[in-house]
């Protein structure tokens, strides 16, 4: 890209910037709350793993959550999913800077996480570049663009995964069929073979973490609910760091500390827990603790988000044709994927399930601006929720990553303003 | 400027006195030919005569591009009562959701959702194959017709015959003294997706031989094209040309790109192989991911063709397809030669002051630099 756009910007390099900062937040905690050493551990674990691919002679691959990390992990290459970059800058001013760089080049109606990519590729800030990109279609138009433009801005290598919405075998095998095309472009990209048994031991340790994700799914479901709103966005970050042992361990920190307070029958909220709520879609990447807050201030618990639910299966590794099959549907049902990015009706499934399992009382459709497709299912899967369960859905509107949209503030008043109207209407019901 | 064909027109309410069927499309993959094949006629569902999209907004919201909340508005308030069937691919997401919307409140008896690939290469091309087998079935169920190969064959002579009707119509506007503008061209190709295409072609043919004597259009100040978001209100052109531009081609699934790309045979292929190769490799739309270069390369080359002097990008609210493809071309064509300017629009215009003011502004721009 040529500079004719204004960029007055100091430059940075933005892989080491952020490492230093998670190496801060690491020791912070390690001081303060050793205890909770586990959650910092998993970004340590990440962002150590990124930022010394190099060094350690191992390629870099951009990629994206729903995108099999065992495959790279197989190839002796590095997953670096670029969203957990802008999500980790999206509560600082940091972000502004690529969102508006990006601005010049594509619409504001894109995805803030979709441009704040594009931003760092344009800023030339990701100066450790990554070699190739692995990506698939999905979630969302704005991550379409993103993918490509990383591809073409930077100067590397690419593949594209189509998935296609249709969950079904015919789906799966499409897919399959397509990863096995992406190994040979692995091959090529890392310039390793594949080795099969190396393969079926990350896939193993893959469907070790998502064992424990579904373990820590379940302890969800008891109630009081044992572990906080805030790990749900954690979480987030074990889909570009499947087949790693640093998932593995967070995961199993995470189950552990949930059946400690299961036995203790200690719940996440100071007081008795009131309210189990669901959020429909996103997580607010950029004001999480606002999930904290509401436990502190309703005895609200943020049980399960659409965002994870259910996020991934466990892959048969008996013979070739059952893991890409598997490694297929694995795709198609990852997080954000799974739900609310393909057709409605799925979404509408899903949703149902969670209220029925987490025995939720309060639903919130968080909207994050850039999300304009779940906006545009939302009033399918609300109305579905207060026919079949009588739940009016709060709704409002947030940019995950910019908080110039919204502020903290501005959203605490919106829920406590919902909240104080469900605990007058519980009064008058007795 | 003549009026713009009715969506609810006297074609279509003849077709179906004669007991015929219509089937709506909802985006440019969907092969029409198939549905033809059935005997049924197919329509392109569009948002113009849409003036108040309030129900539309209410079921998608206004996070959702205006184009397909119009879209949804027209079905919601009848203007589509005609239709027995509605086919819509995932395009993007909006057109996605206009499917999953209808599908709950819509009263369209056969509701199609077709899975269109994103790239273009083998797998994706069997893998469509298999979704329009899907399609075939279920025009075949509509219709009560068998779909035969020959029947196949018939159609995309058809339309490959209409798609060399609409290149000749386009050739029109070539050269220093054109014969047709954009509005009409736009015209024409809404008028291709509203009627059957025997009864078009031949309207089409006698109106590229009236045009061949006409006067040509003089006066204009910059020679433009339209790439971007669906385009499918002449009005909006217009503006344009009522400000000193002629839009003498463009890149909008409304105008060329709707049938332009012939439909190919390969050898070995059966027809429906065909189709589904010749839709994925159309240069249409940015969903395809894998064929930015060459959508470029298409508009350069069309640019050079039809001796563009700017182009207009006109990018749809919340069309993130669009809206980001600009990444890809922005730098290009100014290294290329090519000032663009860009607009961002509604579906509901009711900004054309604005717009006007705009374009006068770069027809005088580009005046200025070519003095």
């Amino acid at each position: 890209m040529n500079d004719t756009k204004t960029n007055e910007i100091h430059e940075v390099d933005l892989l080491p910037d952020v490492h230093k900062e998670v190496v801060n937040m690491y020791n912070h905690m390690k001081a303060k709350h050793p205890d909770r050493l586990w959650m910092a551990q998993l970004q340590m674990d990440h962002w150590n793993d990124i930022c010394t691919a190099h060094e350690r002679g191992k390629k870099l691959i951009l990629t994206s959550t729903n995108t099999p990390a065992e495959l790279i992990y197989a190839f002796d290459a590095v997953p670096f999913v670029p969203e957990t970059l802008i999500m980790r800058y999206a509560n600082s001013d940091k972000t502004f800077k690529y969102l508006d760089l990006a601005d010049q080049y594509v619409s504001h109606q894109l995805c803030s996480i979709n441009r704040g990519q594009i931003g760092y590729y344009l800023s030339g800030d990701l100066k450790m570049k990554p070699d190739a990109v692995l990506s698939t279609v999905t979630p969302c138009d704005s991550s379409r663009v993103a993918y490509t433009a990383a591809s073409k801005i930077l100067g590397v290598p690419s593949f594209c995964l189509d998935t296609p919405y249709r969950q079904d075998e015919r789906g799966y095998r499409y897919i399959g069929e397509q990863i096995k095309e992406a190994c040979k472009f692995l091959e090529e990209v890392t310039g390793n073979k594949l080795d099969w048994d190396r393969f079926r031991e990350i896939l193993e340790r893959g469907n070790e973490a998502a064992r424990l994700l579904t373990a820590c799914s379940k302890l969800r479901q008891i109630t009081p609910c044992p572990l906080p709103g805030s790990l749900l966005v954690l979480n987030e970050m074990v889909g570009g760091m499947m087949g790693s042992q640093g998932a593995v361990d967070f995961l199993q920190a995470e189950y552990d500390y949930g059946v400690r307070n299961v036995k203790a029958g200690r719940g996440v909220t100071p007081g008795k827990e009131q309210f189990r709520v669901i959020w429909l879609q996103n997580m607010l990447w950029n004001n999480a603790g606002i999930v904290g807050w509401m436990e502190k201030a309703f005895n609200a618990v943020l049980v399960m988000d659409g965002f994870g639910y259910e996020g991934y299966q466990v892959i048969d590794t008996s013979s070739e044709d059952s893991i890409f099959l598997g490694l297929g549907q694995r795709t198609l049902n990852s997080p954000m994927v799974h739900g609310a990015s393909g057709p409605a009706e799925p979404w509408i499934k899903m949703v149902d399930r969670m209220i029925g399992e987490y025995k939720v009382n309060v639903a919130m459709f968080a909207g994050h601006v850039g999300c304009k497709h779940t906006w545009a299912a939302s009033k399918l899967v609300k109305d579905y929720i207060y026919e079949k369960y009588g739940l009016p859905t709060l709704t409002f509107d947030e940019d995950g990553i910019d908080i110039r949209y919204q502020t903290a503030d501005q959203i605490k008043a919106t829920i406590t303003e919902y909240m104080e109207t469900l605990i007058a209407n519980q009064k008058k019901q007795g | 400027m003549k009026p713009t064909i009715a969506i609810d027109n006297a074609y279509i309410e003849s077709w179906k006195q004669k007991g015929g069927k219509v089937v709506g499309t909802v985006c440019c993959h969907i092969p029409e030919e198939i549905i033809h094949a059935a005997g049924m006629l197919p329509v392109r569902i569009r948002g113009t005569e849409c003036t108040d999209d309030r129900d539309g907004e209410l079921w998608m919201t206004d996070y959702a591009c205006g184009f397909c909340r119009a879209c949804l508005q027209n079905l919601i308030s009848g203007k589509y009562h005609f239709l027995d069937g509605i086919v819509v691919s995932d395009g993007c997401m909006f057109v996605q959701r206009l499917y999953d919307n209808w599908k709950v409140i819509g009263n369209t008896k056969c509701k199609v959702n077709l899975n269109v690939p994103r790239n273009h290469d083998h797998l994706a091309v069997r893998y469509f194959v298999d979704e329009l087998k899907i399609l075939k079935e279920e025009m075949e169920k509509l219709s009560g017709r068998e779909i035969t190969d020959e029947a196949l064959n018939a159609s995309i002579d058809l339309y490959n015959e209409t798609r060399a009707l609409i290149r000749e119509l386009f050739s029109l506007t070539k050269g220093e003294h054109p014969l047709v503008s954009g509005t009409e061209t736009l015209q024409w190709t809404i008028k291709a997706m509203s009627m059957p295409k025997e009864i078009y072609n031949q309207e089409l043919k006698a109106f590229i031989e009236e045009a061949k004597g006409r006067e040509p259009i003089t006066g204009y100040g910059a020679r433009l094209m339209m790439i971007g978001s669906a385009v499918d209100d002449p009005d909006y052109v217009h503006i344009f040309e009522e400000h000193g531009g002629l839009i003498v081609t463009d890149y909008n699934c409304y105008g060329t790109r709707y049938l332009w790309q012939d439909v190919t045979r390969k050898e070995g292929e059966t027809p429906l192989e065909s189709i589904a190769r010749s839709y994925l490799e159309k240069l249409t739309c940015p969903r395809m991911t894998d064929l930015h270069d060459e959508m470029y390369e298409d508009m350069l080359r069309l640019a050079k063709e039809f001796d563009v002097d700017g182009i207009v990008y006109v990018r749809l609210k919340n069309c993130c397809l669009w809206g980001g493809e600009s990444v890809f071309f922005y730098d290009r064509f100014k290294e290329d030669g090519y000032p663009v300017l860009t607009l961002e629009k509604e579906e509901i215009t009711t900004n054309a002051g604005q717009v006007g003011v705009r374009a006068e502004a770069f027809v005088e721009m580009l005046e200025g630099g070519t003095d």
